[in-house]
């Protein structure tokens, strides 16, 4: 039943048949065979309905709307131009700053895609008229944006979170010692590639240049502080900081800057809706279809013989490492966490692993996953935003890809750089 | 997100058909809208009960379910008549454009039929619920009311992949929807 | 994989068959009482028929209200599911949430189970509407507030945002106590806790320490105003399918689990306090007094009212009925 569920799916998906076909032509299969027939093809429906009932879901259209309104508005090209003042002028600063301005963003939206919308679009006209190369530029802006998920907020956690049970606080704060890292490898490779290639550097901004920046961008910092300080502080949960953030955003793009009209609010959210729908759709079959895998103990099946829950913590970690990567080079992460999730949690619970530290090595793969050829979604955000062809938008991603590897490894290695902060917060 | 829709959709459908098509997708857009807005609205009203009247509001989070529910399903046929639902189009995109309209053809109309079958379950599924008499703790509504949604949606999605695929027969182009012809200026946007 | 399941179904759907194997979902993790629960009657099961039973465990087939339909369906034999969840569906199984409704002490409430007519008899019929055979109803353990202060009266639950599911009547519960009821998924009960949106929550002991509440909330208050029940139970046209044989044999196997899970809550509820207590020094205990508690009772009947509300004439005569039964048990 698997054999022909898994290779419906890859034919159908490979075609070019819209995402939520597959799924559900696999989770069809696996109902007929399993109850002979379609006499309860009402569960499907039911799960379908069950995928998109988590309060913690709302977040997600709350975060696209609050992005969608800042990008369309002032408040992330003044974000950008504050991180730009301080480090334009470094040896690779443009880069870096390009990073660095992904983690921030990140840090404000929580989505890896709307990441590569909202950076990327400014940013890579600036990094092309510097001198970089273009396929330097869109892996860069494509894999920095993995960052947005591992920072607080982020999407990933918190379905993962939802669906295991674990503390959403403790996987946003054990998110943070990773994110950072990632960041500071991709900056010595910025600088490196900088060097290495001769690429010239803008101008010095002065201090009185720097000063407006940070004047500038000093509304669109509340962001950070609603987001954070709310959390913290006790006045929000996750979902509703995301709200306050497009409330935040409203009042700032339309009273404050006054950039968007009152018409503009019906056009964007507009846009959020479909965004939404498009997304949640795979959700929900997405949900349908791991029940059937579920009911029909396939996994209990499939880990049984590869033995994974006599692997020890270790084997465990790296198992689940390589299967969420490889599968969300092919599938939406957010699918992939949802059915992968529940399928390991048996041998998780097992060797009595720290399911914050699972949270974050899932929350990075799936991050590397989505951003890695053949299939990762990132590049077709990619591809259908700076209207590439997709061997020019993957052609300079394995370095990338290589580090952020390397980051799973040294997590794995040393699970420290996830629960120091946790353990500091929490413990 | 940076596309914007366009803000008015006509039908390519003829006549009577035409106005009923429209008045659909403006409906759907409306929806979505809405559906987005009055979500942000309910989350943020419940901090503001718990902070300046020291009361949640219980019913919340329901509304926010059915909201949920509302915007994916009238999303998945605007979605289907902009052709933007998400798709793997690597393999796709290295066809010849005659083999990539007649796979079009294919997709339309099987994707067309599986969004039917979905829909005649979806009916199956509300008449359960139905008959259980189950409600919305906090609001009291019957569940049922909240899933209405959902064959419409299939139901809508199902006609407009439809129409694809018969554009697809009538034309020598490929149509990823009835009006948004494949290739990259006008591709579709990957979410 | 699959095709020994298949199997299986088919053979399920001729009863009388040999070995059939029967599902059976429950609300909890690994190791908590509903699967101990469960695995006792599994256990029982399997060792006097040729059945087996595949146990599922939270989330592994849906959520509460999802493994209910799918018992309906009869995709599931057996679920167990709190009349908390059930409230959506049997309006009157709310009335588990009145506060000092349930004895709490653990000879009477055992007794009150075995022996109650509004279980047996009444909720029997009310889930029969429903196409479910109940087959038992059990305790899962006392309530335990926990909050950032200790609680000793009404007036020091003031101004506290007290978690609660999203349930009207459990909310009355705690309005009626002076608090402010917030409802709040569960998922983000931990962060709430931590970061002071709530500052405090109630859940039988087991959950307390093994969701590690208690280190972000760690003044554990026993009210004594409820005990966490649950009910187990199959759908009724299985079970109607069974031979009276297979029908005995359910019956007494369910008997085995409820004979020891009665023995097991009691200890473990001290186990788990035990546990907290050696891993926490912030940790305070504050067990009411019956004076102090009488603040607490004499708010009750404002939710009785609800209820009634809530529920009808129905609801009324279920209430009756449970005080007459609970009169007998503490009367004795
Ligand atoms: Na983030
Ligand atoms: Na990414």
């Amino acid at each position: 039943m698997m054999t022909l569920m898994l290779v419906a799916m890859v034919v159908l998906l490979l075609l070019g048949f819209p995402m939520m076909i597959p799924l559900i032509v696999a989770a069809l299969i696996g109902f007929y065979m399993m109850f002979d027939g379609f006499g309860q093809m009402n569960t499907f429906i039911q799960q379908m309905m069950g995928g998109i009932r988590p309060a913690a879901l709302i977040a997600v259209p709350m975060f696209i709307l609050a992005a969608d309104i800042m990008t369309r508005g002032q408040s992330a090209s003044r974000l950008i131009n504050m991180v730009m003042a301080f480090i334009g002028h470094i040896k690779g600063g443009l880069a870096v700053s390009t990073a660095t301005s992904c983690t921030l963003f990140g840090a404000v939206s929580g989505s890896t895609q709307a990441t590569v919308v909202a950076v990327g679009s400014p940013l890579r006209p600036r990094m092309l008229k510097a001198g970089y190369k273009d396929s330097f530029t869109l892996a860069l802006i494509i894999n920095a944006s993995d960052i947005a998920f591992l920072i607080p907020p982020s999407i990933g956690m918190i379905i993962y979170g939802v669906i295991s049970g674990t503390s959403i606080g403790e996987l946003f704060i054990a998110g943070i010692g990773p994110g950072l890292l990632i960041l500071a490898m991709f900056s010595a490779y910025c600088i490196a590639y900088a060097i290495i290639n001769k690429v010239p550097t803008e101008p010095k901004a002065s201090w009185k240049e720097r000063l407006t920046a940070v004047q500038q961008a000093l509304w669109p910092l509340g962001f950070p502080v609603i987001i954070v300080g709310g959390i913290y502080g006790g006045v929000f949960s996750p979902t509703e900081a995301a709200a306050a953030c497009v409330l935040y955003a409203v009042v700032l793009e339309f009273i404050v800057f006054r950039s968007l009209k009152l018409m503009d609010i019906y056009r964007i959210a507009k846009s959020t809706g479909l965004i939404t729908a498009v997304v949640f759709i795979l959700v929900a079959v997405g949900n349908g279809f791991s029940w059937i895998i579920s009911f029909a103990q396939i996994p209990q099946a499939i880990l049984g013989g590869l033995g994974i829950n006599e692997a020890g913590p270790t084997g465990v970690l790296i198992a689940i490492a390589v299967a969420f990567f490889i599968a969300c080079m092919f599938v939406d992460p957010i699918v992939v966490i949802l059915v992968l999730t529940p399928i390991f949690a048996p041998a998780i619970a097992g060797t009595g692993l720290d399911p914050v530290l699972v949270g974050v090595l899932i929350t990075l793969m799936v991050a590397i996953g989505s951003a890695t050829p053949p299939f990762g979604c990132d590049i077709f955000t990619a591809i259908a935003i700076f209207k590439r062809p997709y061997w020019e938008v993957i052609r300079g991603t394995p370095p990338f890809v290589l580090m952020l590897v390397l980051a799973a490894a040294l997590i794995i290695i040393f699970p420290q750089i996830a629960l120091f902060l946790r353990d500091l917060a929490f413990r | 997100m940076k596309d914007d829709l366009p803000a008015a959709h006509r039908s390519a459908l003829p006549g009577l058909l035409g106005i009923v098509d429209t008045a659909i997708s403006k409906t759907e857009a409306v929806i979505l809208a809405l559906g987005v807005l009055l979500m942000a609205l309910n989350t943020i009203a419940n901090v503001v009960g718990r902070f300046v009247f020291g009361e949640s509001l219980f019913f919340a989070e329901e509304i926010n379910r059915i909201l949920i529910v509302m915007i994916t399903f009238a999303g998945i046929g605007y979605a289907a008549r902009h052709g933007r639902h998400i798709r793997m189009s690597a393999l796709y995109d290295a066809l010849p454009v005659e083999v990539r309209r007649y796979l079009m053809i294919t997709i339309a109309f099987f994707t067309s039929a599986v969004m039917f079958f979905l829909c005649w379950f979806a009916i199956g599924y509300i008449q359960s619920v139905h008959g259980t008499g189950r409600v919305l703790p906090a609001l009291s509504i019957p569940v049922y009311l909240m899933y209405l949604w959902v064959p419409l949606g299939f139901i809508v999605t199902g006609v407009q992949y439809f129409m694809t695929g018969v554009k697809n027969i009538l034309s020598r182009d490929v149509y990823l929807s009835t009006h948004v012809l494949d290739g990259y200026e006008d591709s579709e946007q990957e979410v | 994989a699959c095709g020994g399941d298949k199997d299986t179904e088919t053979a399920s759907a001729t009863a009388g068959a040999a070995g059939q194997n029967w599902r059976y979902a429950h609300e909890e993790f690994e190791g908590d009482v509903q699967d101990v629960f469960a695995q006792k009657f599994r256990e029982y099961i399997e060792a006097n028929s040729p059945h087996t039973v595949q146990v599922f465990r939270f989330g592994e087939l849906g959520e509460s209200d999802d493994i209910m339909e799918q018992t309906q369906a009869g995709i599931l034999q057996f679920v167990n599911q709190s009349p908390g969840f059930t409230g959506s569906l049997i309006p009157e199984a709310q009335i588990f949430f009145i506060p000092y409704l349930l004895p709490v002490e653990d000879e009477q409430i055992v007794e009150f189970f075995r022996s109650s007519v509004a279980i047996n008899e009444m909720f029997t019929e009310l889930y029969a509407e429903q196409g479910l055979e109940l087959l038992t109803m059990y305790p899962e353990g006392e309530m335990v507030v926990t909050a950032d202060t200790p609680v000793r009266s009404p007036e020091d639950f003031r101004g506290k945002n007290i978690r609660t599911m999203t349930n009207p009547l459990l909310a009355e519960t705690y309005r009626a106590f002076g608090a402010t009821p917030t409802p709040l998924a569960w998922g983000e009960v931990y962060g709430g806790l931590q970061t002071n949106i709530i500052q405090g929550q109630e859940n039988p002991i087991f959950w307390i320490q093994s969701g590690g509440l208690y280190e972000v909330s760690p003044n554990l208050i026993f009210t004594g105003h409820g005990q966490f029940t649950t009910a187990m139970m199959a759908n009724q046209a299985f079970f109607n399918g069974l031979s009276a044989e297979d029908q005995q044999l359910v019956r007494d196997a369910t008997a085995h689990a409820f004979d020891y899970i009665t023995e097991y809550v009691p200890g473990l509820g001290d186990r788990m306090l035990e546990k907290i207590l050696e891993a926490s020094d912030q940790v305070t205990v504050t067990r009411l007094t019956a004076e102090e508690r009488q603040a607490f009772m004499d708010r009750a009947p404002q939710v009785e009212a609800r209820f009634i509300e809530m529920t009808g004439e129905r609801g009324a005569a279920l209430l009756e009925q449970f005080k007459a039964d609970l009169e007998a048990v503490v009367g004795e």
